[in-house]
């Protein structure tokens, strides 16, 4: 009980630092080595050489980051549930769906643009959102969950192919494309994954990658 | 001499590539995380170089192949990514077809160009000038993804329109070929390793050590 009540307490203290840490922060884009200086939330610290952000302590990080990665979840969802586009043309209606789209281009032969589509819009999202959830809900309550470090490494590596904002960009311009021949409109699966789109961006930036590793470091010792 | 900068680099250390924890190279991999450590990223411009060329060849196909097939009425059309910008442009929808443009034609050959000029800098065949070349750096990271919006739209047409027999449409090589120098691309801008433009302007400004890239013996 006392355990848990430090873990508690400890969790919801800002930013900890890892009994192992050497105090130092190199630049990831010019390599200048910093001593490391707590910086209050809200504050960020900038590379004295070519002020690159070196590490920023968000306000609130763990739980922004749960919330919206749950929210992202959620709305992934509907995304599933409704379709993106609605057409109806020559007395025939038709629905635009994620897998429906990726469905297509391997019914006709690119299986690879199929998966590739999969990948982007539905597996990466998943990864980012869902493997933020797995790591930052326990955090809250100072556990590391298990296989914690694996999946907030895939995770990291899963973002810069994470192109929900592409999509919804290619779904305008489809709209744009089809508006001369049919009547098409947008549908619920569009906004569902306009909103996806803000709530992974919101998770992922409400907590800055060294303070999740930070801390689920802490939290695994 | 001394550099009014210390690199972790000089001291044998480096930051994780995954979770920023910064230790001795010697270990070999990050004590956190298990990712492999590295001064700076092994064979960058190799790798970089290798992927660009793969890139602008696939390039060329990707832009006289067709992208997707429109088959109206029994009229088969064949349609190319800049014939499709073509198109919005003439009809009036500036916008769109300058999205387009932007996205398929010149992100791609922007960053090749940008990562042909981030090599030679890197090797010290131009002035490297890190500040702006950084900030190339990272619009081209930025901006790169984008390029993949006319695939997803291949897909989506493909998908929504199956109008009986009256209208088809069916996705060619080009969208093949098109994906894969964005992807190329993708690779190519991750391989490259910034840091060393870092270390050419400080060998120019100084005599400076060159930075070993390969794991020192211990």
């Amino acid at each position: 009980m006392n355990r848990t009540l430090t873990r508690t307490v400890k969790s919801a203290m800002s930013w900890p630092r890892p009994r192992t840490s050497n105090g130092q922060s190199v630049c990831h884009f010019c390599d200048t080595l910093h001593e490391e200086r707590h910086v209050r939330e809200g504050l960020a610290a900038r590379c004295a050489r070519c002020g690159a952000l070196l590490y920023e302590n968000r306000a609130g990080s763990l739980a922004r980051a749960s919330a919206f990665s749950l929210a992202a979840l959620l709305l992934m969802v509907l995304v599933h549930a409704f379709p993106f586009l609605t057409m109806d043309a020559a007395s025939m209606r038709r629905e635009l769906t994620l897998t429906g789209a990726a469905g297509a281009l391997m019914k006709d032969g690119y299986q690879v643009l199929g998966v590739a589509i999969i990948l982007f819009t539905l597996v990466a999202p998943i990864m980012l959102a869902g493997g933020m959830l797995y790591v930052c809900l326990p955090l809250l309550s100072g556990r590391a969950a298990p296989g914690a470090i694996t999946v907030a490494k895939w995770m990291y590596r899963s973002e810069p192919w994470n192109m929900v904002e592409v999509f919804l960009l290619g779904v305008m311009v489809s709209l744009m494309k089809l508006a001369k021949v049919a009547d098409v409109h947008f549908d619920m699966g569009f906004w569902a994954f306009f909103g996806v789109m803000l709530c992974t961006a919101a998770a992922v930036s409400g907590i800055h990658r060294h303070e999740l590793w930070d801390r689920l470091e802490v939290a695994r010792t | 001499m001394k550099n009014r900068f210390p690199k972790g680099a000089d001291r044998g250390l480096a930051g994780c590539h995954t979770c920023g924890k910064v230790s001795p190279v010697i270990l070999g991999r990050c004590p956190r995380c298990g990712v492999r450590l590295h001064v700076r990223t092994p064979n960058s411009i190799q790798t970089t170089l290798a992927l660009m060329a793969a890139a602008i060849t696939l390039y060329i196909p990707s832009h006289l192949l067709p992208v997707m097939t429109v088959s109206e009425l029994g009229e088969i059309t064949h349609n190319t990514i800049i014939s499709g910008m073509l198109t919005f442009w003439r009809s009036g929808a500036y916008p769109i077809a300058i999205v387009i443009f932007t996205a398929s034609i010149l992100i791609p050959l922007l960053k090749i160009a940008a990562l042909s000029w981030l090599c030679a800098a890197a090797t010290g065949r131009v002035h490297p000038s890190p500040t702006t070349l950084g900030k190339i750096y990272w619009i081209t990271e930025l901006l790169g993804r984008w390029s993949m919006v006319d695939i997803f739209v291949v897909g989506i047409l493909v998908s929504i329109v199956q109008v009986g027999n009256y209208m088809s449409i069916t996705p060619g090589p080009g969208a093949l070929a098109f994906a894969g120098v964005v992807m190329l691309t993708m690779f190519a801008a991750m391989s490259f390793d910034p840091r060393m433009l870092w270390d050419r302007l400080d060998e120019i400004s100084s005599d400076y050590p060159p930075i070993p890239t390969s794991k020192p013996e211990s």
